[in-house]
């Protein structure tokens, strides 16, 4: 990328540039509300940062982890639709189960812009995640993953903070202690009676546990 | 100078015998009556002024003139393909051609009379082209569809062709004509010889409400149009363009890398022919032919129309870069698609001048996946109004990129079962489940589909399973269902 920076406001406006000191300060990029009043306060901004890469930890579906991104998909095809006129679209890659169009529709997702896309192999996944980031298009980017190497994850970063989209990398937990370009990493696990949330690293923000209130 | 005095005399002539024959049935009324309907209209009032009155009648009403061109020797089998080739060469005399199924042409020409000469000139012109062809043809000339086809399928017995120009003298030269040249079907004429009908003039003299009731209205309407008191709107041929170009190596290439070199060139050409035609396409298939063995094939789908020759670069590299060739390729065809019009909604102008920014269109990025991945790979999903929740979902592989959507907008109806919960995911298939599940909310019965024979009685629950149970999604916020029948329990989505 060899972008001239003609100016101290353009490098700052650049997503991969933060500044730890006013991280709670609304950044120039938007956010998108969790639904949560409680992780939305201790995420930087108040909500997920898009134009960037989010990896979520956990070793079994059902723990209400697209839960959490529903409300943040509604917004952003809602919004980003005002702005630019056309309803952006989300690209769901290899989820584990087949995504029920009647849930999704109930919680106001517009399923005439949601791609599902089903790669044979892992690579072909990243391939695909790194093309519907990139390209401006979508609004949203969800990646289903066994595992991947850490090169991958950085293009992967790279392509959301070019095609400004929110991009959302679910993992098996065991990827916990490797390091990752992710800008926010969260692990969730099964608690008594709700799921654990623990934030391990957050860009702009401090990592620890997250009490989720009941939806 | 010398043929319109010709053809002046021929009118009056005609115009005579119209009064002949109009005081001749002076005593019937009805058959005087229908005398009017079918012959000239003219003619009944020709004996005051003589000659001009049905000259000029006929020539402001004649704006059409048809050449037929009947081929008699064109073989069921073939006729189609051959009368296809044969419209490309009629396309040098108008512009306007259309097939007569089963065995001739139509060509209009009044348009061409201008250029190419008068009505005489053209025809023996056109009839010259069938004779290079070396096709023997039956033609005529008139100012109808229909009289020129029935001209030129009674035939020239006397080796003159017949070109009608004038109106005026249409009714009588059709009068001559047997009735076999309509090429109505056999009953048809069975029951017009049976009234003594064999020739076209008997046909014309006979009353209008009679006929009709005899034969049917279309007859009447066939006799009208022929007369050229009734338009009859032809469809005409426009010949089905592709893009087609062969390129042979001098070396035989045997990597892709170079493959794609070779081929930037042929698609700028292609994206080249496409933009002149105000065209684009959907698919394009690309041949590589090999020294022996088969030739592979590369079959291309894009997401929508396009003429881009930046789509086009685009899904073709993806293509190529997943193809292993066999053998060293020789030379290669790129071929088109069917060319389809360019909409407003297909061009994405705008998008060629983003795209130096990296930013892509909605239907540019799906084509890219489906291009590596594959077909089916890419794929939205619709919800439909059903109790059953395996039925009310379907996936699309149609996806309307084309039109934008408003924000705001919603498309989608709101679902059966609104309010209820639903998950996430859905299983393929319900999974068999062990007892031992928290049950959380329920039930939800539904029941319904018994008239399509895959009828279901269920109870739904959400239900939670406990920490620590093997072999079971831990803690887990599951969709389960207990089937009425049976009793037994079944996982069927997962809240994620």
């Amino acid at each position: 990328m060899p972008r001239d920076p003609s100016s101290l406001a353009d490098i700052l406006a650049d997503a991969r540039v933060w500044k730890l000191k006013d991280a709670s300060a609304a950044p120039a990029r938007p956010v998108w509300s969790t639904g949560s009043g409680s992780l939305d306060a201790r995420l930087p901004g108040g909500g997920w940062p898009t134009a960037s890469l989010i990896e979520v930890l956990l070793d079994d579906t059902g723990l209400g982890e697209v839960q959490l991104f529903l409300p943040a998909l509604v917004e952003c095809q809602r919004r980003v639709g005002q702005t630019s006129g056309d309803a952006p679209w989300l690209v769901w890659i290899a989820p584990p189960h087949e995504p029920y169009a009647p849930a999704l529709a109930q919680a106001g997702i517009e399923l005439t812009r949601l791609l599902i896309v089903r790669p044979a192999s892992a690579t072909e996944a990243l391939w695909a995640a790194e093309q519907a980031l990139g390209s401006g298009v979508c609004a949203a980017v969800l990646l289903w993953l066994k595992g991947t190497d850490d090169r991958w994850l950085r293009r992967l970063k790279l392509a959301a903070e070019a095609g400004g989209a929110l991009g959302v990398l679910f993992r098996p937990e065991r990827h916990r202690f490797e390091s990752s370009p992710a800008s926010l990493r969260l692990v969730m696990s099964k608690g008594e009676p709700e799921t654990r949330l623990d934030l391990i690293k957050v860009q702009g923000g401090r990592p620890g546990p997250v009490e989720l209130g009941s939806p | 100078m010398n043929r319109r005095a010709k053809r002046r005399q021929e009118a009056e002539a005609d115009a005579r015998r119209g009064a002949r024959r109009a005081r001749a049935q002076d005593g019937h009324a009805s058959i005087s009556r229908t005398a009017d309907l079918f012959a000239a209209p003219a003619a009944s009032a020709a004996p005051a002024p003589p000659a001009p009155a049905p000259q000029t009648a006929g020539r402001k009403r004649a704006q059409q003139l048809w050449y037929a061109a009947v081929f008699p020797q064109l073989t069921e089998a073939d006729a189609d393909l051959m009368l296809q080739k044969l419209c490309l060469h009629a396309q040098r005399f108008t512009s306007f051609v259309s097939i007569e199924p089963p065995n001739a042409l139509l060509l209009e020409i009044k348009g061409s009379l201008q250029l190419l000469g008068p009505p005489e000139t053209l025809h023996a012109n056109i009839d010259a082209c069938w004779r290079r062809l070396e096709l023997p043809v039956r033609s005529a000339t008139a100012p109808s569809t229909l009289a020129a086809l029935w001209f030129a399928r009674s035939g020239t017995h006397t080796g003159r062709s017949v070109v009608i120009e004038d109106l005026a003298t249409l009714p009588g030269r059709l009068a001559e004509l047997p009735i076999a040249c309509t090429a109505w079907s056999i009953e048809r004429l069975q029951t017009l010889r049976a009234m003594g009908v064999t020739r076209m003039g008997e046909l014309l003299r006979l009353p209008r409400a009679g006929l009709a009731r005899r034969l049917s209205q279309a007859a009447v309407q066939d006799l009208d149009i022929a007369l050229a008191r009734q338009p009859a709107p032809r469809r005409a041929f426009v010949p089905r363009e592709r893009f087609r170009e062969r390129c042979d190596f001098e070396s035989e290439i045997e990597t892709v890398a170079y493959l794609e070199k070779a081929l930037e060139p042929v698609i700028e050409r292609c994206a080249q022919f496409l933009r002149e035609r105000q065209a684009g396409v959907q698919t394009l298939r690309l041949t590589l032919r090999h020294r022996e063995g088969p030739a592979t094939c590369v079959h291309l789908g894009l997401a929508s129309i396009t003429s881009e020759r930046r789509r086009l670069t685009d899904v073709l590299t993806q293509k190529l870069g997943r193809l292993e060739l066999p053998k060293p390729v020789r030379s290669m065809e790129l071929k088109s698609g069917a060319l389809q019009p360019l909409s407003a909604g297909s061009l994405d102008a705008f998008a060629g001048l983003a795209g130096s920014g990296g930013r892509d269109t909605a239907p540019q990025l799906v084509e890219r996946l489906r291009a590596r991945l594959g077909e089916e790979a890419v794929y939205g999903v619709v919800s439909i109004p059903e109790h059953r929740p395996e039925a009310a979902w379907r996936r699309v592989h149609e996806l309307p990129l084309a039109f934008p959507l408003r924000a705001g907008e919603k498309t989608a109806a709101q679902n059966a079962g609104d309010g209820m919960p639903r998950p996430v995911w859905l299983l393929e298939a319900p999974l068999p489940l062990a007892d031992g599940l928290i049950l959380e909310e329920g039930p939800e019965r539904i029941e319904s589909g018994w008239w399509d024979g895959r009828g279901v009685a269920r109870d739904y629950y959400v239900a939670r399973t406990p920490v620590g149970a093997p072999r079971q999604p831990q803690g887990a916020k599951l969709w389960v269902f207990q089937e009425r029948q049976s009793r037994r329990w079944y996982l069927h989505g997962v809240f994620a």
